[in-house]
């Protein structure tokens, strides 16, 4: 269990993170999603002792971060976004050399190697891997010290979809060897792909935190998201569109909007409140927040 | 640990072809254009200095000391004092009172390392004549106490080197090249250097390492160390390169008279010293080019500052002072000594110290830099 509460941190005038409180449980797959300059970053630092806090307290597996950070660190793992390994060493150069500096075993090591399926690319070297294999082998360093929990950082940054399904199956695999996520990603879909639960920071502050499913079901403000079977008539409406076959409203609008439809012979497929997936209701809710 | 940062770092240079041609292949080409290229100019056959001579003692002596200078081909013999570069006075009494001194007269427009090079030959014709002086005194109390100093008269090049290094000494062309291209290429280790470091911050490997708990401590000597190696292996090779190639090129070899623990504890220091500025640079450097760049225009200046691309003893006597705040010429009159005046440790030691505490003290300023860039999330 990750406990953190009223955490500052400061940047010159720049509060990064403003009392800031979370709690991530054991085992699950934890999604943190911000815009740019949001704090996550800073928080991903903070949980890895890479940078201290000004005020707050926070706990990774009954270990307080101000006194116990080596210990934090033995059991914690972080997936930098950039690729932190030596292009000019081979994929076993860099393994066996994380593996060392670590005192990683060899069971832990060859599980890294299996689970990321680079078997077959050891005496490859590493800047001759495309880009796929090089964030598998990113990801597979990361698991060398046996952690506890594992930070990725928007993991899947410039990878081809294939690879990219390869990483997110890998991860979820990790839940059942009993390990902690916390995912950062700009991809709203792969969070709601792998991710139990979620929350939405903004300006270093906690917008909100819950588990996926009643986030996206939430009634977070008064929007309605109306699904139809798109025709060309919608167009002519003037409706406001999400996509070709969403209208997004408000409750105020409801009745008018159904009649309008009606009227025009257009299939409603449902009525829902909320936004119909965590990217919409992303937008919707930092921008309720920066209202 | 250690050990494991220690590999890493060896593989990745030793991966890095263009370090490699800069430690090893530069200075050695240098070293043999520089040498071969500097040979007429460091040799003392090829100067001629005007010099009229004013004999004010007319003895023996003094007018074998004349003699012997005219035989000189160095000295072009004027019949006045106008126009003469050197204008050389034996006094009256010379040759009876060892205390008198020859006085020389020097014209406004010569240089100093031309004097050097003057007084160094005049130097060892006055001593041939007061030896073989000496010794025909001698003959008429005991035959063989001359004979002593007249063999010490005639093996006593190394004699006369030795007492005029206590002064000042002038290498030939390889004794410059040597040192000099060895110590400028010790600092070339910035190239490699920087390029690992400021990929491993850019690429985040930097704080993987930190967050693994390695040690600033840790990860600084694992960085120093192989240098320290490679920075030994430079030296060597280009002594090799001295002693056996540079003879080939109808040039001087590089004869070492010093002690060889002075040289390597001097080539220890001075890779301590090479380390400290080339951290600080990569530890300062946003990126690699930045980094190549800066490092390359503080090498360049350094060395030309410190008397490897001009030898020290050419410059005015103001720049040859100026040289001393280059940890360059630490290196290598440190070196010169050990080649030259058969210097040991004792000798060098102050060039020694001064080279450690450099190189310490820029590590540690180092460590402040990357630790504050660690803290500001590099």
């Amino acid at each position: 269990m990750i406990k953190i509460s009223n955490v500052i941190k400061t940047y010159g005038e720049k509060r990064a993170l403003d009392s800031l409180s979370l709690d991530i449980k054991e085992g699950s797959i934890f999604g943190l999603l911000g815009v740019n300059g949001a704090g996550k970053s800073t928080l991903l630092s903070i949980l890895n002792g890479l940078v201290e806090i000004d005020h707050g307290d926070i706990e990774v597996f009954g270990f307080d971060i101000n006194y116990h950070i080596k210990e934090i660190k033995k059991i914690s793992s972080i997936i930098p976004q950039s690729l932190a390994f030596y292009e000019n060493l081979s994929v076993k150069e860099n393994l066996d050399f994380f593996a060392s500096i670590q005192k990683a075993d060899k069971t832990a090591l060859n599980t890294a190697i299996e689970i990321n399926s680079l078997g077959e690319l050891l005496d490859q070297r590493a800047s001759t891997l495309s880009g796929g294999q090089k964030r598998r082998l990113n990801i597979a360093i990361g698991l060398l010290n046996n952690p506890k929990v594992i930070y990725f950082d928007e993991p899947t940054v410039g990878v081809d979809p294939k690879s990219r399904n390869e990483i997110l199956d890998s991860i979820k695999s990790y839940k059942d060897l009993g390990i902690t996520v916390v995912y950062t990603s700009h991809y709203m879909a792969e969070i709601e792909r792998i991710c139990d639960e979620v929350a939405i920071i903004n300006d270093g502050k906690l917008v909100e935190q819950d588990t996926l499913e009643n986030l996206l079901s939430n009634k977070v403000s008064d929007k309605i998201s109306i699904e139809i079977i798109y025709s060309e008539s919608v167009d002519a409406l003037g409706l406001n569109m999400s996509d070709p076959s969403t209208i997004q409203t408000k409750e105020n609008d409801l009745f008018e909007i159904v009649n309008t439809l009606n009227n025009n012979k257009i299939a409603i497929k449902n009525i829902r409140y909320g936004s119909s997936n965590l990217e919409k209701h992303f937008l919707d809710i930092t921008e309720v927040d920066n209202a | 640990m250690l050990k494991a940062m220690i590999k890493k770092e060896f593989i990745l240079v030793l991966r890095d072809k263009h370090a490699l041609l800069a430690l090893f292949v530069l200075p050695a080409i240098f070293i043999l254009i520089m040498s071969v290229a500097m040979r007429e100019q460091f040799s003392k056959d090829t100067l001629e200095f005007s010099l009229y001579v004013e004999d004010l003692d007319k003895t023996q002596i003094s007018k074998d000391i004349i003699s012997s200078i005219k035989k000189d081909k160095s000295f072009d013999i004027t019949p006045s004092k106008d126009g003469a570069s050197f204008v050389i006075t034996i006094p009256k009494s010379y040759s009876d009172d060892t205390e008198k001194k020859i006085n020389i007269l020097v014209a406004d427009s010569i240089k100093s390392d031309q004097i050097e090079i003057f007084k160094s030959i005049l130097s060892q014709h006055i001593l041939d004549i007061r030896f073989e002086s000496i010794a025909n005194s001698l003959e008429e109390l005991s035959s063989d106490a001359a004979e002593s100093i007249s063999s010490l008269d005639t093996s006593s090049e190394n004699l006369y080197t030795l007492k005029y290094n206590e002064s000042k000494s002038i290498p030939n062309s390889t004794q410059q090249s040597v040192p000099a291209w060895i110590v400028f290429g010790m600092f070339f280790i910035i190239i490699p250097m920087s390029t690992i470091y400021v990929n491993e911050r850019k690429q985040n490997t930097l704080s993987r390492l930190n967050s693994m708990d390695i040690s600033l401590l840790s990860m600084m000597m694992s960085k120093s160390i192989p240098y320290v190696m490679i920075n030994q292996v430079q030296v060597w090779i280009m002594l090799a390169v001295g002693v056996f190639l540079v003879p080939l090129f109808d040039t001087p070899a590089l004869e070492i008279n010093g002690s060889v623990l002075a040289l390597v504890i001097l080539s220890l220091a001075l890779s301590v010293a090479a380390i400290g500025v080339s951290t600080v640079i990569a530890v300062s450097a946003s990126s690699t080019e930045q980094a190549t760049t800066i490092g390359g225009i503080i090498n360049i200046l350094l060395g030309a500052i410190g008397g490897v691309m001009v030898p020290k003893f050419t410059m005015p006597d103001a720049m040859q002072k100026f040289a001393e705040i280059s940890p360059m010429s630490w290196g290598l009159d440190g070196f010169l000594d050990i080649f030259l005046k058969g210097a040991g440790i004792g000798t060098i030691i102050g060039d020694i110290m001064l080279l450690f505490i450099f190189g310490i003290v820029l590590l540690i300023i180092s460590m402040i830099v990357l630790q504050t860039r660690i803290n500001r999330g590099l």
